[in-house]
């Protein structure tokens, strides 16, 4: 945060980026290309099942292709993102259409582990440019979050605004000590929604005469959760960093004593005002009565 | 020579229950020595024993929540952190199902890990499975000396084909290299007690023996049953000349061997993280480059050159190669392993470049 972006009185606190480990979510995807490259190619080149590869060139493509799409569809499932079937989808098609350019359908075996295990190394440099693009400000007025490796994003979050914290810390937070906190902002801001739906269907009848009907319902609940540049996510130390934001929230909430106590000095201030007006008025009017005087006798 | 009646009556199943007793102790002790070198690097290594600490919990949270699902008392809540587990039955079932549930508890966490690492091992294994009969101990048969004897060799052989596996384990085979990372993991998890900041009571090897002295004490009509069951058990299997009573113990001494084993490496593990501790700087990634290079090289090595033994060679090449590596730099970036003599020429050395 430069010097000309700090508002007057403002001291920054703590400069945050998130844990080398919070984004496991995508780095995971990265890990389980590597450790399927090096099984692929070691089924396809030294395992005993190698001679079943050698009879057709497709062989080891078709393997290689279907536990990556296998892996997509379960990841996708388990997380309810698409995004990750699509992206293996691109992986697997990426390499049909680089062997078959490059004609190294016969050389698949060589192919295949290098190829995986490349795209996972650049998967790995992709999250970790992302996660190094994120930068969180903690000072003494606002909490800034800013981030964005090509479209720069920015929020600001004064601590009289926020209403409710939200904070995690899974497994690996755990034992790395590092964990998400999710400031939730008057607004909503910080607030998403996990969405359920079940539905289903009925045909009655049979040949000419048939009867379809379709019910179902839907079901919405309201949960914390935000996108890395809008939270502090993976912050460490978690536990600390947790303190400083609730102590900072705190300093600047008004508790109801304090609400009291304000509306008393106003009434106070009002009662003042009264009071030098009347006083005002008063010794106007003295001079009034002085000046008055003075005329008569002259 | 003929058997007496009380001793295949009375001694004879008493046999493989002390042989698994003994093999538990030894565990214990074993376990004991993985605490201690844990609390050791814990200053230096936070995540790492927290780590260890979660497979701890969690293999202890699975065998209670274990317990609650054979008692049929049902979970109604299941939490597992780094510091803590918890789980709550549906049902409070009190007498010899709470009993039950607090066997699994206690004594689950030294058996159960054991076992998946069991069933992965018959898969990998080609020998070592195989149970001796009865009638392979001529006389002695269902005698206490033959049920020891039978206990043992059965031990021994699966300890053989064990270790043979080990020798000859191929890291570049995605099983076996899985398989090891697995055996290092539970060798870490095969502990009850919580690793914490500060020496508490828990820590010891004590507090586990005490819970469960007390699970015998306060219940002591339930031993008696388990007992009963068990001579029960021994019966059937006489009279049906059937080596099932015998085959039940030896698994849990092969669990236990299993155990010891996955120990005796993740202590080793923890040995060399400790020892590195004393490498200053950078130098002790060379300690940690050792192991995978020096087998990596070794392996195209021999693949250029083909020999017998070549996967025994490596691994005995790596251990080797990666041990003196380690001493190399201990002895020279750190104070240790340095003789009198070392040393004052090192002050000599220091006081040299004082002045000078």
């Amino acid at each position: 945060m430069d010097e000309d972006d700090l508002l007057k009185g403002e001291k920054v606190e703590k400069i945050l980026s998130p844990h080398p480990l919070s984004f496991m979510r995508y780095q995971s995807l990265s890990l389980f290309l590597i450790i399927w490259g090096i099984v692929a190619g070691w089924l396809i080149i030294f395992s005993e099942w190698n001679n079943l590869f050698s009879e057709n060139e497709w062989y080891p493509i078709l393997v290689w292709g279907l536990v990556l799409l296998l892996a997509g569809v379960i990841a996708s499932i388990l997380t309810i993102r698409w995004s990750i079937f699509f992206l293996y989808l691109g992986i697997f098609a990426g390499g049909i259409a680089l062997m078959l350019s490059q004609g190294w359908l016969d050389a698949s075996g060589l192919f295949i582990p290098f190829y995986t295990v490349s795209i996972s190394i650049i998967g790995f440099l992709i999250v970790e440019a992302y996660r190094r693009s994120h930068k969180y400000y903690i000072s003494n007025q606002r909490i800034t979050f800013k981030g964005g490796i090509i479209t720069k994003q920015e929020r600001t979050l004064r601590y009289d605004k926020i209403t409710d914290i939200n904070a995690k810390q899974g497994i690996i937070g755990q034992i790395f000590g590092f964990g998400t906190i999710i400031p939730i902002s008057q607004s909503g801001f910080g607030l998403g929604s996990d969405k359920s739906f079940a539905g289903g269907g009925v045909q009655l009848g049979e040949k000419k005469v048939k009867l379809l009907g379709l019910f179902g319902g839907g079901k919405e609940v309201q949960t914390p959760r935000a996108r890395s540049y809008y939270e502090l996510h993976g912050v460490y130390p978690y536990k600390e960093i947790k303190k400083l934001v609730e102590e900072m929230v705190q300093g600047n909430v008004i508790t109801p004593y304090q609400q009291e106590q304000v509306a008393f000095q106003k009434e106070q201030v009002d009662i003042q005002k009264q009071m030098r007006d009347l006083l005002k008025m008063q010794s106007e009017s003295k001079t009034d009565k002085k000046d008055q005087g003075e005329n008569s006798e002259e | 020579m003929e058997a007496s009646s009380i001793d295949i009556i009375v001694f004879a199943p008493l046999a493989p229950i002390l042989g698994v007793l003994l093999f538990w102790f030894i565990q214990l002790v074993f376990i004991e020595s993985e605490k201690y070198l844990l609390s050791k690097i814990r200053s230096k290594h936070e995540p790492f024993v927290r780590f260890t600490n979660f497979l701890g919990i969690l293999f202890q949270t699975i065998c209670h929540a274990l317990g609650y699902t054979v008692t049929k008392s049902g979970i109604s809540n299941f939490y597992i952190g780094v510091d803590y587990g918890k789980v709550a039955p549906k049902k409070e079932k009190k007498g010899i199902f709470e009993w039950i549930s607090n066997v699994f508890l206690f004594i689950g966490p030294f058996f159960i890990p054991a076992f998946l690492l069991l069933i992965c091992l018959y898969f990998l294994m080609t020998s070592g499975f195989e149970i001796v009969t009865p009638s392979q101990v001529l006389d002695l048969k269902y005698t206490f000396g033959g049920q020891i004897t039978i206990f043992g060799a059965s031990l021994y052989t699966f300890t053989t084909g064990f270790f043979n596996f080990l020798v000859n384990i191929d890291l570049l085979h995605p099983a076996h290299f899985g398989f090891l990372l697995l055996m290092i993991f539970l060798g870490m998890g095969i502990r009850p007690s919580y690793i914490a900041m500060e020496k508490m009571e828990k820590v010891d090897m004590l507090y586990d023996l005490k819970n469960i002295r007390n699970l015998i004490i306060n219940r002591p009509l339930y031993l008696i049953i388990l007992f009963t069951i068990a001579y029960i058990f021994f019966y059937v299997s006489f009279w049906l000349e059937q080596n099932w009573y015998i085959a039940f113990f030896v698994i849990l001494g092969w669990l236990s061997i299993i155990s010891l084993l996955s120990i005796f490496i993740a202590d080793m593990i923890i040995l060399l993280i400790k020892t590195t501790d004393d490498i200053p700087g950078g130098w002790k990634i060379f300690t940690y480059a050792t192991l995978p290079f020096s087998y990596i090289i070794t392996r195209v090595i021999f693949f250029y050159i083909p020999t017998d033994f070549t996967k025994p060679v490596s691994i005995m090449i790596l251990i080797l190669s990666t041990t003196i590596v380690t001493y190399i730099l201990v002895k020279r970036k750190s104070n240790k392993f340095k003789t009198k003599r070392d040393i004052k020429l090192l002050k000599k050395k220091s006081k040299g470049e004082k002045n000078g």
